[in-house]
């Protein structure tokens, strides 16, 4: 399988107020293509930390990250964002949609920033609907739909673009058990059918248990990495 | 998408967006009010003494103006007049002269001004006929005048009754007749219409024994504005040793003191409105801008530059300036009109002491694009004044920081 993303040695320090935290404390991790990885460890291990900074949304201190033969450290913070924008999705723990477009521009909206025909977008919107499962509230705004709606909107939104994986920092920690399982199984079947690779972080036993890997933190550091 | 966006977000917050487009609105009405009706007032105070009695552009002996005497009158030549009608921009010249005259009749005298002018010409140019009330407009040929009705009044004479007019004619001769009243003229500004006497040019000269003498060339020109090159291209073309040209504004310095201190008090008090105006909006966009950090931070995290979620805010400001301003315009443009042909009379003090400057105690406002246009640019500066806000948040933003919130 191809390698999409390769992280070595990597470490994030804070300084607060003379405090130095390690965030992330020396990782060294790659993930390949179809890849669906849970990361989890308490709270302040550093998933956080981790996420942003394979999202290009964080620099760090030491270490590289490439991420499909590109070392991103070396993109500037404009092409740090078309960088984004075609290779990366995000989802976020609090969905955040964009409130004044309905759930369909929401989606669309991130092709119109990579020009993408008309055409194009209506196509690939109506299926990502279709597969996340959305399509009769493609017209509402985010503030009519429940959190399980917005999140499936978010999912589709990080699909638009085509990237090359999605990042997913607790996905579904905002999700009653019935969102969750739902956002699940969604995620999975497009993992399985479409080849698309998930990386997310969680706290959450039944999301853990449905990974195909895990990888545990502890204080910035990686203390396992099970593929099941 | 960018305007789709931006014009979605101005409504989030309808009630304050509202707020903030209606003072916009208010700003806009009341400075177009405040500006049209004060130049409406000043074109009305420059028509009544410029346009009346001195014109725009005069030609004078050099030493009239200092000394306004019959004895530093001028002789004219026709290839003065014809000179001075090369010059472009002008229309006509004519000739007017001017002198103090103690008028009685019967058991009553006063002080009047008299002026010998072209009666046809004066007519084309002022409209003067159209101020008659009484009796019969006078001919070049007459040797009879025409008084301004408080005159009148207070003389207590009519048309047909004549009156003695008693003065200095030209180095020192004295100047005496009895002129026959043709015509009774209500001037427009009551100071003048207590002294005014209008006599042919022929017959004031022989009054003032100083044939061919005028005091001054009025030169007619096409559009106001054109005075400054006008007098100077003629002060270029004629003797300056012996005559000189002038603009109005030379010759009226205080009317012109007295608008420009106006027009600045107006401008202060539109200019404190707009900062009050300025700092509103800014507030807004402040609001607007702070509540939505979070929003622009997962924007530029799913992949939209900086720069365009810039251009939205700019857009945003836009839209809201652009509402109130072009509101602010479409109210007033029916009312300043309404006004401009309907002006307002005044009565009281306030019509009193209008009348004391020599002007007509009316309020007609100036329908003139320019006001607008000061409204519009004003606008535009506020609106950059308030982007730049946002702008500069979005440049500065810290991701991670506003994410997390
Ligand atoms: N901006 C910052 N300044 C200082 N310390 C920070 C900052 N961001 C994170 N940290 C610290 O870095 C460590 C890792 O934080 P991170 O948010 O990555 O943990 P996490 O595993 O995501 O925790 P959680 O499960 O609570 O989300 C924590 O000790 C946190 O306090
Ligand atoms: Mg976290």
């Amino acid at each position: 399988m191809k390698k999409v993303i390769e992280i070595k040695d990597l470490f994030k320090t804070y300084v607060d107020a003379d405090i130095i935290v390690k965030a992330v404390n020396g990782v060294s991790l790659s993930f390949e293509e179809g890849e669906f990885a849970a990361i989890v460890g308490p709270s302040g291990s550093g998933k956080t930390t981790l996420l942003n900074m394979i999202g290009g949304l964080d620099k760090y201190t030491e270490g590289s990250i490439i991420i499909d033969g590109i070392d991103i450290s070396q993109l500037s913070s404009k092409q740090m964002i078309d960088f984004r924008l075609n290779n990366i999705g995000f989802v976020f723990q609090a969905y955040n949609l964009i409130p004044v477009l309905t759930a369909k521009e929401n989606a669309e909206f991130i092709m119109q920033l990579q020009h993408k025909s008309k055409k194009e977008r209506q196509e690939r919107i109506m299926e990502l609907f279709e597969a996340v499962g959305i399509s009769e509230k493609a017209n509402v705004r985010p503030g009519k739909l429940s959190g399980g709606q917005q999140q499936r909107v978010a999912v589709a939104r990080a699909l638009a673009s085509k990237p090359k994986f999605i990042l997913a920092d607790e996905p579904t920690a905002n999700l009653d058990s019935k969102s969750t399982a739902d956002l699940l199984d969604i995620m999975r079947k497009l993992n399985e059918e479409e080849n698309i690779t998930f990386i997310f972080s969680t706290h959450d036993q039944r999301v853990i248990d449905r990974a195909k890997r895990v990888i545990t933190l502890e204080d910035g550091k990686i203390i396992s990495d099970e593929v099941k | 998408m960018n305007l789709r966006i931006a014009w979605r977000n101005i409504w989030r917050n309808k009630k304050r967006t509202f707020i903030t487009i209606s003072s916009i609105i208010l700003a806009v009405v009341l400075a177009v009010f405040t500006r049209s009706f004060n130049e409406g007032t000043y074109v009305k105070m420059i028509e009544n003494s410029v346009g009346q009695l001195t014109g725009y552009v005069n030609i004078h002996n050099i030493d009239y103006w200092e000394d306004k005497m019959l004895d530093n009158g001028m002789e004219v030549t026709q290839d003065l007049i014809d000179n001075a009608k090369s010059v472009e921009g002008v229309n006509d010249v004519t000739l007017k002269i001017e002198s103090f005259a103690l008028a009685a009749y019967e058991k009553s005298t006063k002080g009047t001004l008299l002026i010998g002018i072209n009666p046809k010409k004066e007519d084309e140019y002022v409209k003067l006929k159209s101020k008659l009330t009484e009796g019969e407009y006078i001919t070049e040929s007459d040797r009879s005048i025409l008084i301004g009705s408080r005159l009148a009044n207070y003389l207590k004479i009519s048309v047909g009754d004549t009156l003695v007019l008693m003065g200095q004619g030209h180095y020192g001769q004295s100047a005496v007749g009895a002129y026959p009243i043709k015509g009774i003229i209500k001037m427009p500004s009551p100071v003048i219409d207590r002294q005014i006497i209008y006599m042919p040019l022929a017959l004031a000269q022989e009054y003032l024994s100083f044939p061919s003498g005028v005091t001054s060339m009025v030169i007619r020109i096409e559009d106001g504005d054109l005075a400054d090159d006008v007098c100077n291209e003629l002060n270029s073309k004629i003797d300056t040793t012996i005559n000189k040209a002038m603009t109005w504004k030379e010759m009226t310095p205080e009317l012109i003191q007295m608008i420009e201190g106006d027009r600045a008090g107006g401008f202060l008090m539109i200019g404190i409105l707009y900062m009050i105006i300025a700092f509103g909006v800014f507030g807004t966009v402040l609001m607007m801008t702070e509540e939505r950090k979070k929003e622009f931070a997962v924007m530029i995290s799913i992949g939209m530059q900086k720069s365009q979620l810039a251009i939205i805010s700019i857009i945003e400001m836009i839209y809201i300036n652009a509402i109130g301003i072009g509101v602010g315009i479409a109210l007033t443009i029916p009312i300043v009109m309404y006004f401009h042909y309907n002006p307002i009379k005044m009565t009281g003090e306030m019509a009193k002491s209008m009348e004391q400057f020599g002007i007509e105690a009316e309020l007609p406002t100036l329908m003139e694009f320019s006001i607008f246009k000061e409204q519009i640019i004003i606008i535009l500066f506020i609106t950059a004044f308030a982007a730049i806000y946002p702008v500069f948040a979005i440049m500065k933003l810290k991701l991670i920081k506003a994410l997390r919130k």
